[in-house]
């Protein structure tokens, strides 16, 4: 008779990150014998089992562990005690500063006036992406991929997301490119569109740098992951990584507000032309990409060194700061308040 | 443990009023070649690249202007042109003049004008 000695309990699994995480820990858990309900709460981090146990509650976590500790997740009673590692700030909170003033600096040094020739070339469109890579753009692209590539890296994330967001992006500059050429309207953004995208990536930011300092709990609810829909392809495979997001993110980059790549649009959209269109906004994107490859894979080496804690709060100054700046900087443009800062 | 608290803390905020002091500095003013009146009609011409210049342009109110942004090989910001006073948003071409006209009706107060991420700005005072 089912109900007869029904329990529930709950537990608590440590390493149960995203949204493929919760199905893998569900579909694990329901082969387990006399269990009749699973249900894996992403938020919470808890699974909650009903069945009819007669094991106490700690040697079925210890068996549950044993079924997916392959994959990296733990099952306990207890929530595991989280220290938030406030030591790391004594050199988090310097380095960070260091970081964003030499920043500022190399907006001081005046880089664009590199740029003599008023026509663009490959050669042109390229030197132009290098620059871009370190002008006020990082700020925006820069900005957002590092929090997700710390992120991603701090979830177990591997080689692969990266290189799929930089596959993403350069096929998407590609394509787009070819089709801004082609159509010959412009797919760059209104003012307002454009306001209404920089405040969201601001907040997106300033989420994922909270994220990442890993200091406040609350933030863990409003985490980005997929649906479980789009995750149940992805769960038979390798657990953390998702095909479909990163390269979706890179993609959409090219939508992203940044003063160099409207500049490439503006250019690809003159030449009326497929080809020509496409390699100029593909090489201007080649140009960005020794800069922000540094920045995700350089997270993903710095994961794994003993020294991550300040890594990881660091990455989080930098980008709840440039959220901050992007942020004044969208309602500076609304017109709402008087700019703050010039570079 | 303590003294690399103290230490940090000193660094922090030393860089912190540094990183203000840089950006909020004010800017100089440059009139002399800003601003001209050419048949009754007072003229504005401003350099954008990398930023614009001069950022801080003193004019007279309540005179039909008109503003002209030289641009000169400009692929950054400061091409993507917004006057949020004037509702007036346009992606200049690299190498050109702009003329933006403003009615004597505008031409009063400060006026704002910013590139669409909002990092480089300049200001127009008509008094």
């Amino acid at each position: 008779m089912p109900g007869e000695n029904q329990k529930e309990y709950i537990f608590h699994v440590h390493g149960m990150h995203c949204a493929a995480c919760t199905l893998l820990i569900e579909e694990t858990f329901k082969e387990f014998p006399n269990v009749t309900n699973v249900q894996a709460s992403l938020p919470n981090h808890q699974v909650a089992i009903t069945g009819n146990f007669s094991e106490p509650p700690e040697l079925i976590a210890e068996k549950l562990t044993g079924l997916v500790k392959g994959h990296g997740y733990t099952v306990s009673l207890e929530k595991a005690q989280k220290a938030a590692g406030w030591e790391d700030f004594v050199y988090a909170l310097p380095i960070a500063l260091v970081i964003m003033a030499g920043f500022l600096a190399l907006q001081k040094m005046g880089l664009t006036n590199l740029i003599t020739s008023s026509d663009v070339s490959y050669g042109t469109a390229f030197v132009l992406g290098l620059i871009a890579s370190v002008s006020t753009c990082l700020a925006v692209v820069g900005g957002l991929v590092l929090s997700l590539s710390a992120i991603s890296a701090k979830e177990g994330g591997t080689w692969r997301t990266q290189t799929l967001f930089h596959a993403g992006r350069l096929s998407g500059f590609f394509v787009l490119g070819g089709a801004v050429g082609v159509v010959g309207n412009s797919l760059h953004l209104g003012l307002t569109a454009n306001i209404v995208l920089g405040i969201i990536v601001a907040l997106v930011m300033l989420i994922l740098g909270i994220n990442l300092l890993d200091v406040f709990h609350f933030t863990k609810r409003l985490q980005f992951t997929l649906p479980k829909i789009f995750s149940r392809h992805v769960v038979r495979g390798s657990r953390h990584d998702h095909y479909l997001a990163p390269a979706l993110v890179g993609i959409g980059t090219f939508f992203l507000p940044c003063g160099f790549t409207q500049s490439m649009q503006l250019y690809a959209l003159s030449t009326g032309n497929f080809m020509q269109g496409a390699l100029t906004m593909f090489v201007f994107a080649l140009g960005t990409l020794p800069v922000l490859a540094l920045l995700s894979f350089g997270s993903l080496n710095i994961a794994h060194k003993p020294w991550k804690g300040i890594f990881f709060k660091t990455a989080g100054i930098i980008v709840i700061a440039l959220a901050l700046l992007n942020l004044f900087n969208a309602l500076a443009t609304a017109g709402i308040i008087n700019p703050l800062f010039n570079f | 443990m303590n003294r690399a608290v103290l230490i940090s803390v000193c660094i922090s905020a030393l860089l912190i009023f540094g990183a203000f002091w840089f950006t909020s500095r004010p800017a100089s003013v440059d009139n002399e070649t800003a601003v001209s009146v050419v048949d009754g009609k007072q003229i504005v011409d401003i350099t954008a690249k990398g930023g614009y210049s001069p950022r801080v342009i003193l004019a007279k109110a309540g005179v039909p202007t008109t503003l002209r942004v030289n641009t000169k090989g400009t692929f950054d910001c400061s091409a993507s042109l917004v006057i949020p006073k004037l509702q007036y948003q346009k992606f200049l071409s690299p190498t050109g003049t702009e003329e933006i006209p403003i009615s004597a009706e505008e031409a009063q107060g400060t006026m704002q004008g910013l590139c669409s991420m909002g990092m480089y700005n300049f200001q127009i005072k008509f008094q």
